[in-house]
């Protein structure tokens, strides 16, 4: 036997053939798997838990998750032009139609989803499916304030001192804040008696977050009041944290949560697949028990006890926004926000 | 295996007259193109993007400029990211030089405990650190119900939120970066020194100003300048400890980019932070320059 001996040279030469082999794209797409954007945290848990293995035991494809907020989904896919770096996006309404605008999705084809019959009318269109629903209400510790009432409650006494609040970054605080423009006389399109009332009584209001941070900030009691989600209250309360959702008077916002093909994917078959997964009974009514607390949208699905409503038809009488026209609007609210509330 | 083929095999090439500047060129060659990638051409790019006008890219000028260094409230930003740089490097130096003075006096196995200390905030993820400050700076926080306890104040104190909040936090959080580089400089400060000040009769304060403090001043001048890069820029910890009502340049960058998908608008703010926190850094070399000239 001829021993060679190992040279500096050999040995770069090696790692230099490994690291060139790293870079052919691996075929994954062949052999069946589908690469998803998804949100980082109870999203991406409770798809990993419930969906992957759903999906691997149906239809035998793999699913490969990229954690993203919707907003770095965008600015990601219109980065890499044409080459996504998913095949299928999560969105928020905001984002969705941003990414209509830019041309981010592929055409979609509603009948390809077997659990088609069991969604409601309009949970499918020509560039996604519905897969969660969001309703977005009032949060408060009933420990520490009264119980509030309508929107407009939050700044007034004594909820205004406790009051947690987020600007327009999220779907979330720009629904809320359009809600609260709309009861002082605003609208969708006009928040100018927010901010009128907001410098008001800024000196006031207990936090004024980042989103990520207003859960911990609830939970430490550094606010007691806040608009949210209650997929948020919901998993707050998991934690032994006293908190309860309130609908206002003028009723809760709902928005929908929607999949997409990313435009030039080369998985689009396995994407439905992944859709079609996602949307069924089964996965749906697993996404829905805590500690994950989506809202389905899959009709054979029992709405969980705690939900501001006990059907999905009556979300129909939720408030909905137009994000078309709510889009070219914010880059000039957030500005506003800015200079509003800083010191 | 004989030894000229040994050196051989390890690729030194043999050249008549030994190796010239061209040899360690081409040892820096691997870092200058990987510089040249991924700092250079995406500066250039950053340049490129700010000089549009509009958010699709489609219309050259300097509208975004003209908007950005209009506006005082962008000058305002600029001025308080450049503030809370210097405030978290004064109060990192406050504190960070005396315990490198104690690691200085402490023997061998105390200097070790030390620096495992002054290390450990780095094991750990900033994410985490800086959710952490939330506990301890919150209304129902360590420090609150110290406060409360002792009867300092009749309420608590708002701490979240709040520019010396965040400078507490952001002290805490850049400390290694102010001592590893002072704490490996004033190891190598010859402690005879210290010793031969004292014979001559000088008392333990002007010895420490000056010989410890000028023979330490190069690694204090990195560690602060240090702190001062990574204070102004910590995206983190100035969002989440201070919130909205803090805009620092970071946070626009972020909103810019990330939210309302503006990038020109971005870039200006990017580059505005890269110009600001290079003149901060210059200017803490020139004080320390000044300084050691005048400690000599």
């Amino acid at each position: 036997m001829i021993h060679r001996p190992v040279t500096r040279r050999r040995l770069l030469a090696g790692a230099a053939a490994a690291c060139g082999a790293s870079l052919i794209p691996a075929r994954a797409h062949a052999r069946g798997s589908v690469t998803a954007a998804m949100y980082p945290g109870t999203w991406e848990e409770a798809y990993r838990t419930h969906v992957a293995p759903a999906l691997k035991k149906a239809h035998d494809v793999d699913l490969e998750m990229t954690p993203l907020f919707a907003v770095d989904q965008i600015a990601k896919a219109q980065a890499a032009r044409g080459a996504p770096p998913f095949d299928a996006f999560v969105l928020d309404p905001g984002p969705r139609v941003t990414a209509i605008e830019r041309g981010l999705f592929e055409r979609f084809d509603a009948k390809r989803l077997a659990a088609l019959a069991q969604l409601p009318k309009d949970a499918t269109d020509e560039w996604g499916v519905t897969v969660a629903a969001q309703v977005v209400g009032i949060a408060y510790n009933p420990k520490k304030v009264p119980r509030p009432k309508a929107w407009t409650d939050l700044l007034k006494d004594p909820w205004v001192s406790r009051l947690g609040m987020t600007g327009f970054q999220t779907t979330y605080g720009t629904v809320s804040i359009i809600e609260i423009s709309r009861q002082l006389g605003g609208s969708e399109t006009n928040v100018e008696p927010f901010f009128t009332e907001i410098r008001k009584v800024l000196p006031k209001i207990a936090a004024i977050g980042a989103p990520a941070s207003m859960p911990s900030l609830f939970q430490q009691g550094q606010c007691d009041i806040t608009y949210t989600n209650t997929q948020t209250v919901a998993t707050l309360r998991g934690r032994d944290v006293d908190v309860e959702f309130v609908t206002p008077e003028s009723g809760a916002v709902a928005f929908f949560t929607t999949m997409h093909i990313a435009k030039g994917s080369r998985a689009a078959d396995n994407a439905y697949k992944y859709f079609d997964t996602v949307v069924s009974a089964p996965v749906q009514a697993a996404l829905m028990q805590p500690p994950n607390n989506l809202i389905p949208v899959n009709r054979g699905v029992k709405l969980a006890a705690g939900l501001p409503m006990t059907s999905l038809d009556e979300m129909a009488s939720f408030v909905r926004h137009d994000w078309s026209k709510i889009n070219p609007l914010r880059a000039g609210w957030i500005e506003r926000f800015n200079k509003e509330v800083a010191k | 295996m004989t030894a000229p083929a040994a050196a051989g095999a390890l690729g030194v090439p043999r050249r008549p007259g030994g190796a010239g500047p061209w040899a360690e060129w081409q040892l820096a060659l691997p870092l200058a193109l990987a510089y040249a990638a991924f700092f250079l051409v995406p500066l250039l790019l950053l340049i490129a993007i700010s000089a549009f006008d509009d958010e699709t890219l489609t219309t050259v000028g300097f509208a975004q400029w003209r908007k950005f260094l209009g506006d005082p409230f962008y000058w305002k930003v600029i001025l308080d990211t450049v503030k809370l740089g210097f405030y978290t490097v004064v109060a990192t130096t406050l504190i960070g030089y005396p315990i490198a003075l104690v690691y200085l006096g402490a023997g061998p196995r105390w200097q070790r405990v030390i620096l495992f200390v002054v290390i450990l905030p780095l094991l750990t993820s900033v994410v985490v650190r800086t959710f952490a400050w939330i506990v301890i700076l919150g209304r129902e926080g360590v420090i609150n119900q110290a406060v409360l306890w002792l009867g300092l104040a009749p309420a608590p104190l708002r701490l979240l939120q709040t520019e010396h909040g965040l400078v507490m936090a952001l002290t805490q959080i850049e400390m290694p970066l102010l001592l590893l580089p002072l704490l490996s400089v004033m190891s190598r400060v010859d402690p005879n020194l210290a010793d031969a000040s004292a014979a001559l009769g000088a008392s333990r304060w002007r010895t420490l100003f000056r010989v410890t403090l000028p023979l330490s001043l190069p690694g204090l001048l990195a560690g602060c300048m240090l702190v001062f890069a990574s204070s102004t820029t910590a995206f983190i910890s100035q969002f989440t400890i201070g919130g909205n009502r803090l805009v620092y340049l970071p946070l626009l960058i972020w909103q810019q980019s990330l939210v309302v998908y503006n990038w020109p608008l971005a870039s200006v703010a990017a580059l505005t932070l890269l110009v600001s926190v290079s003149l901060g850094v210059v200017a803490i070399a020139a004080i320390g320059r000044r300084a050691q000239a005048y400690a000599s």
